[in-house]
């Protein structure tokens, strides 16, 4: 009888934790953004009236404050962190910044989920694509105007949502094919404007012995990253809501023939790189492309800093992969953007931040520098030496540049693009078909968009 | 007095089953909650679906392909790991010399991180390798990782070299708790090596092989740390495992009630093999 009894109580202690967990973990703290919408929050009026008083001013004598920062960063920003504290310690030494840094590919999303439920940090750096899933959740507080102004306005328009800024964008890369100039030169190759002129520099690399592409397909990020950067020349550029569509089921992978064109586009690469690319690491392919070893690279900015670690005399230019109908342009993708919380309780201390990372020029141009990115500000011009700038500037200039975040609205990185590459892995490896390939695009139509 | 024993007996039980209760069973009844639910991790609707997720779930390729790498590399393993402990354990429970350098060369490797591991055998498969390749000219295919078709083996070798340094070392413990008198008396009988390695280590063992068993069963159906490091569920999904899909799946793919329901069929796949594998094994089990 008494060990039913202490079996009976035991069970108890076991169900009541176990019922309040079902009951109210999970749930409680979801409500509190959804009920509380970025515009109405408390902090965001805070935010507001700074804009009459300079955030400089509000928080100068403040106490001392301390900011939690998730960071999601990309390959090129570890180590910014500690820049900004630095400029943030001479400015405000009452705020103290709690990073924690994450990889934005792998982390960053995970690390939001996790804080949805308990509580956001009250900054988040991540990517403009990230306001469009985050910001119509009611988490995110609107951005002040006065730190908004301090940037380019092209970098706006993809983090505003329903007239409200919710993202900062501090810098950008650019995506296109990195080509070794010396090596073009030598061999009387100009840059490609067509598929069929891309095609001729690969036949006569493979004639000369020369590996037409360095590639690190090991890392499925960017297989995906290519294909977006062949989607949005082949699909995009003509039809800005195929996302939209291909959820209306007006639109498939499989019936598509330019998604497919763009996909194809990954089988042109893999035929003309290394054998071991599904062993190659990024690094070591940016190596080979620095030593010679491959004419060009389907990549982003993020390659620079690579490149130029490993030799600052590194030549080399950047041109938009050339689509059907030759007329690609370079891909532009804004980069750290920063977010706010719209539930912080210290929204004077996140604007002091905001004042650091906007009037500070010195500070932006150390971060520009360190990240070998393009400055999203105002008159402030990096002063490291990009070997392609003059090809960005001259595709500026003719208005041949997009900026890639349509596209990642329109189909969503984690939970799609991402699954995809990894489809486009195995049909590359010959262990499913093409079609296999695009059946698992179409079937995963529900993953493909953000909310 | 009989009373007083039970009293303490539930103080030293309740610290630990309330952190049991807490770090595995709530979560547990969440998962199942949220298996029946078509929650994406961040809204607050959880809409229920019943159990549509695991009516998907038997139609998912990914699914199923994750879960026939999984089972590959849990067998893989069983049968490596246990054979080559054993052997070694064997080889060094034998009175060769050096016995502990050995010993200790074949245990460091599983002091160290998975992580640790996966990026040690990326690097030693994808750069040192191919170098010696270079210097004696030859051919051999280093590059394991690299395909669909050889990254089962190359995971396996990376999580042979971690692993079997621990369970060899659970083995000799239990060969050196062999009397061994019995040895002497099969030797008077006339047995020779291998009929007394059959005859009286193996039955002697059972005990030691049955934790061996459960351990590097289980534990190899929860790979998950030496793929992020190593190849990242590729080449494709050549090395996706049942964890790696759910957490792909349930996070970076906002789809946590699916995700849920994977990781309810791993926890009874786990269950049901943890139970057969003990009873089975037990049942052999032998006192001296």
């Amino acid at each position: 009888m008494k060990k039913k009894l202490l079996s009976v109580v035991l069970c108890t202690a076991m169900l009541v934790p176990t019922l309040a967990g079902c009951g109210g973990g999970a749930e409680a703290p979801a409500e509190t953004p959804a009920e509380t919408p970025a515009a109405e929050a408390p902090a965001v009026e805070e935010a507001s009236e700074t804009e009459d008083a300079p955030a400089a001013e509000a928080d100068s004598s403040g106490e001392a404050v301390t900011l939690t920062v998730l960071a999601g960063q990309s390959t090129t920003d570890a180590g910014i962190e500690e820049m900004i504290d630095e400029a943030l310690a001479k400015a405000y030494p009452n705020i103290t910044l709690e990073w924690e840094c994450v990889d934005w590919g792998n982390d960053f999303q995970p690390k939001m989920q996790q804080y949805m439920q308990s509580g956001l940090p009250d900054i988040m750096i991540g990517k403009a694509q990230d306001v469009a899933t985050y910001a119509p959740q009611g988490i995110l507080g609107e951005i002040d105007a006065q730190y908004l102004d301090r940037g380019l306005d092209a970098a706006r328009q993809n983090v505003t949502i329903d007239g409200k800024t919710y993202g900062l964008v501090y810098n950008a890369l650019y995506q296109g094919v990195y080509y070794n100039k010396d090596m073009f030169a030598e061999n009387g190759w100009s840059v490609p404007k067509t598929q069929a002129e891309l095609q001729a520099i690969i036949d006569d690399c493979n004639a000369k012995g020369i590996k037409p592409f360095a590639s690190h397909m090991v890392d499925t990020w960017s297989i995906g990253n290519v294909t977006m950067q062949f989607a949005m020349n082949d699909v995009f550029n003509n039809d800005p809501t195929w996302g939209d569509k291909f959820r209306a089921g007006e639109v498939s992978f499989a019936d598509d023939k330019m998604m497919q064109t763009a996909y194809q586009y990954n089988k042109l690469i893999y035929d003309n790189t290394y054998p071991e690319t599904f062993s190659t690491e990024q690094t070591d392919c940016d190596a080979k492309m620095v030593m010679g070893e491959a004419a060009m690279k389907v990549s982003g900015s993020w390659s620079i800093q690579n490149f130029l670690d490993i030799d600052e005399s590194f030549n080399f230019g950047i041109f938009p992969f050339p689509n059907q109908t030759g007329d690609s342009k370079l891909i532009f993708e804004p980069n750290i953007t920063i977010m706010t919380s719209a539930e912080s309780e210290h929204q004077d201390a996140i604007n002091c931040v905001l004042d650091v990372l906007t009037g500070d020029k010195e500070l932006a141009v150390e971060i520009y520098d360190y990240t070998k990115t393009a400055p999203m500000l105002k008159d402030v011009t990096p002063t490291f030496t990009n070997p392609s700038q003059a090809d960005i500037d001259e595709y500026a200039a003719n208005n041949m540049i997009v900026d890639v975040t349509l596209g990642n609205n329109q189909l969503v990185w984690g939970g799609f693009q991402e699954e995809n590459a990894k489809d486009i892995a195995a049909w590359l490896q010959g262990d499913i078909s093409f079609e296999d390939c695009l059946a698992a695009s179409d079937a995963r139509v529900d993953a493909s968009s953000a909310n | 007095m009989e009373k007083k024993l039970e009293k303490q007996y539930f103080a030293m039980v309740f610290p630990g089953f309330v952190i049991f209760t807490i770090g595995l069973i709530i979560p547990l009844m969440l998962a199942v909650r949220y298996s029946v639910t078509s929650w994406d991790g961040m809204s607050k609707v959880k809409e229920f679906v019943g159990l549509q997720n695991y009516i998907n779930l038997c139609k998912d390729a990914d699914f199923r392909s994750a879960w026939w790498f999984t089972i590959k590399f849990t067998i893989g393993n069983t049968i490596i790991q246990n054979v080559l402990a054993l052997l070694f354990a064997v080889a060094l429970d034998s009175g060769i010399k050096a016995q502990k350098l050995y010993r200790t060369a074949f245990f460091v490797p599983c002091l160290i991180s998975s992580i640790i591991v996966g990026f040690v055998w990326l690097k030693m498969f994808s750069n040192v390798l191919p170098e010696i390749n270079e210097l004696l000219g030859t051919n051999i295919n280093f590059l394991l990782f690299g395909s669909g078709r050889t990254v089962l083996a190359g995971l396996l070798i990376a999580n042979n070299w971690q692993w079997i340094g621990y369970w060899m070392l659970i083995y000799l413990a239990g060969l050196q708790s062999v009397p061994a008198d019995l040895y002497e008396a099969a030797k008077v009988d006339g047995a020779g090596p291998i009929s007394r390695f059959f005859n009286i280590t193996i039955p002697m063992l059972a005990p030691a092989i049955t934790i061996c068993v459960v351990g590097i069963t289980t534990g190899s159906l929860k790979v998950y740390d030496l793929l992020v490091a190593s190849t990242k569920g590729g080449p494709g999904r050549a090395s996706t495992s049942v964890i790696y899909q759910t957490y792909t799946t349930a996070i970076n793919g906002r789809q946590y009630g699916y995700g849920s329901a994977m990781s309810v069929t791993l926890v009874l796949a786990l269950l049901l093999v943890a139970v057969i594998q003990v009873k089975g094994l037990k049942s052999k089990e032998v006192q001296a």
